[in-house]
């Protein structure tokens, strides 16, 4: 078996810095994204080979074909492909596999590519639960119209039911997160806020407030991947891929479990193992927040707190700069960017906090980082681990 | 039967597996599945038991009554009219169920809550399962 840790490097990478794009298509968004990502590497469109993206969502642009229609569109004939969609850590499981492409040759060059518009998005919104039909396994569950939020909501009162976790605990989340993104100059939300102003503000799906809730953006960012040895010649200092997990789990609300793990307990470890590491030797996180109880259940499920205790963890400082753990640097999903499936946002800023390039704020001399996501409603996880 | 909430609007599909389950439910009984080789329930039903791959699950009448795990209010969102609650139900015979309960104020909602189930009739084909409070045993 090939030993995959560090095998591949990420040498591009770029966000787009745009928040709103009123009538801008997609996949024009995202054609910035990759000729931000390849100029960063020094690297242009020809040498691309390798292309991966999930954008057959809502206001993604494409259809079931949809990483053949954004090759199309951007104009190139890729020999290598992932157009695997997990749901918002998409981007972290196509790196891995990339990184797998790279590692056995099938690849040399690959862009991890995602948009979407949803600000200005002009196909109706689906009016159930956008993961799952009203058929098969969803007859049983879509008739009763969960909101995407309500089922964060279900996972979030039961934590506070078993572990004692308090709203002030969860809105803890919102307030860190916006305190990073106080200094990042394209955060969609930038003033501070306090556990006070989450609790005051609307309930949107109880006990979820609606600053528990991610921003709405339209926005854009792809990752330019290669081999070790051609990242080492490029413009600017490769960051590895050193550890990579994946795991899916589950769609049904009915299927929850009872402890409410999630397969990031699945993701973690297997990317913990592949690296040679453990949670005390990661430096910088980012860590999919599109609610304040998403990070908290990846904190217990990756290890770098015990079962329950993330409202602790969150509580006691530990994902400020500072802090054991410093989290979502650029303001993440919360405050920063989501347009809706965010998990390249967390691979982009990891590999700006190891440049030194933190838009938020910056973690000292970050040597090892953590991106991780989830997909759906805790359905998929995803974790890589990235190193100078 | 009750009337139906304005929000539910979305009609099932039935398919070959579930027609069953529907049919029940137009007479007001809840059925659930178990597994002919481990004697285990399952839910949701399938056309395979997830306990022995290769045997077909039978159908089962629940008793219908349950406690609630966890639940939320939706306030804003998808819903036409008032907020709704959408909540995992334990079933007495162990399985979790998604569904809403009804005839409970926000405030007085709260996990281990006995539940009983109740039908709500959307059209001539579907009669919909949804929960309602019940005397604790």
């Amino acid at each position: 078996m090939i030993d995959l840790s560090g095998k591949a490097a990420i040498a591009g990478v770029f966000e787009s810095p745009r928040r709103d794009a009123p009538r801008v298509h997609p996949f024009a968004l995202q054609m910035d994204c990759i000729l931000g990502a390849l100029d960063d590497a020094g690297l242009t469109l020809k040498d691309v080979d390798g292309l991966c993206a999930a954008s057959g969502d809502w206001a993604e642009g494409g259809s079931t074909m949809d990483v053949v229609e954004l090759a199309e569109y951007i104009g190139i004939a890729p020999t290598y492909v992932n157009s695997t969609d997990v749901g918002g850590c998409s981007y972290i499981l196509q790196a891995g596999q990339a990184a797998a492409a790279i590692a056995t040759g099938l690849a040399e060059v690959v862009v991890i590519s995602y948009a979407a518009c949803p600000r200005w998005w002009p196909l109706s919104s689906p009016s159930f639960d956008p993961f799952v039909f009203p058929a098969g396994p969803g007859q049983y569950e879509i008739p009763y119209a969960p909101t995407l939020i309500s089922t964060y909501g279900l996972f979030a009162r039961r934590h506070m039911d078993l572990y004692g976790t308090t709203p002030e605990q969860l809105a803890q989340v919102a307030v860190t997160f916006r305190e990073h993104a106080a200094t990042n100059p394209d955060a969609r939300l930038r003033k501070p806020i306090t556990v006070d102003d989450v609790l005051a503000s609307p309930m949107i799906a109880s006990p979820l407030h609606r600053l528990d809730c991610c921003v709405v953006t339209d926005g854009g960012g792809a990752v330019v991947m290669t081999s070790r040895e051609r990242a080492r010649d490029l413009k600017k200092p490769p960051v590895h891929l050193v550890g990579y997990g994946a795991a899916v789990a589950r769609t049904q609300n009915s299927q929850i479990p009872d402890d409410l793990t999630t397969p990031a307990a699945l993701s973690g470890p297997r990317a913990f193992a592949m690296a040679g590491l453990t949670p005390g030797e990661i430096d910088v996180a980012q860590i999919y927040d599109a609610f304040t109880i998403t990070p908290m259940l990846a904190l217990e499920d990756l290890g770098f707190c015990g079962r329950g205790e993330s409202g602790a963890f969150v509580a006691d400082g530990n994902l400020t700069l500072g802090g054991r753990l410093p989290t979502n640097t650029d303001g993440g999903g919360l405050s920063s960017n989501h347009p809706g499936k965010r998990g390249i946002f967390t691979l982009i800023e990891s590999v700006r906090q190891l440049r030194g390039e933190g838009p938020g704020v910056q973690v000292p001399d970050a040597r090892i980082a953590l991106a991780h996501g989830l997909g759906g409603t805790f359905c998929s996880a995803a974790t890589a681990i990235l190193a100078r | 039967m009750t009337a139906p909430t304005t929000s539910m609007t979305i009609p099932p599909v039935q398919d070959e597996t579930s027609a069953p389950f529907w049919e029940a439910a137009r007479e007001g009984r809840f059925l659930i599945q178990r597994c002919p080789e481990t004697g285990r329930f399952q839910w949701y039903p399938r056309a395979h038991s997830i306990h022995a791959p290769h045997a077909r699950p039978e159908w089962v009448e629940a008793s219908g009554r349950g406690e609630l795990l966890t639940y939320s209010v939706v306030h804003r969102g998808n819903q036409r009219g008032d907020p709704y609650v959408c909540a995992l139900i334990r079933l007495e015979e162990g399985v979790t169920v998604f569904s809403r309960v009804e005839g409970v104020a926000e405030a007085d909602l709260r996990a281990g809550l006995p539940l009983a189930v109740a039908f709500h009739q959307l059209d001539e084909a579907i009669s919909l399962p949804v929960f309602r409070p019940r005397t604790p045993d």
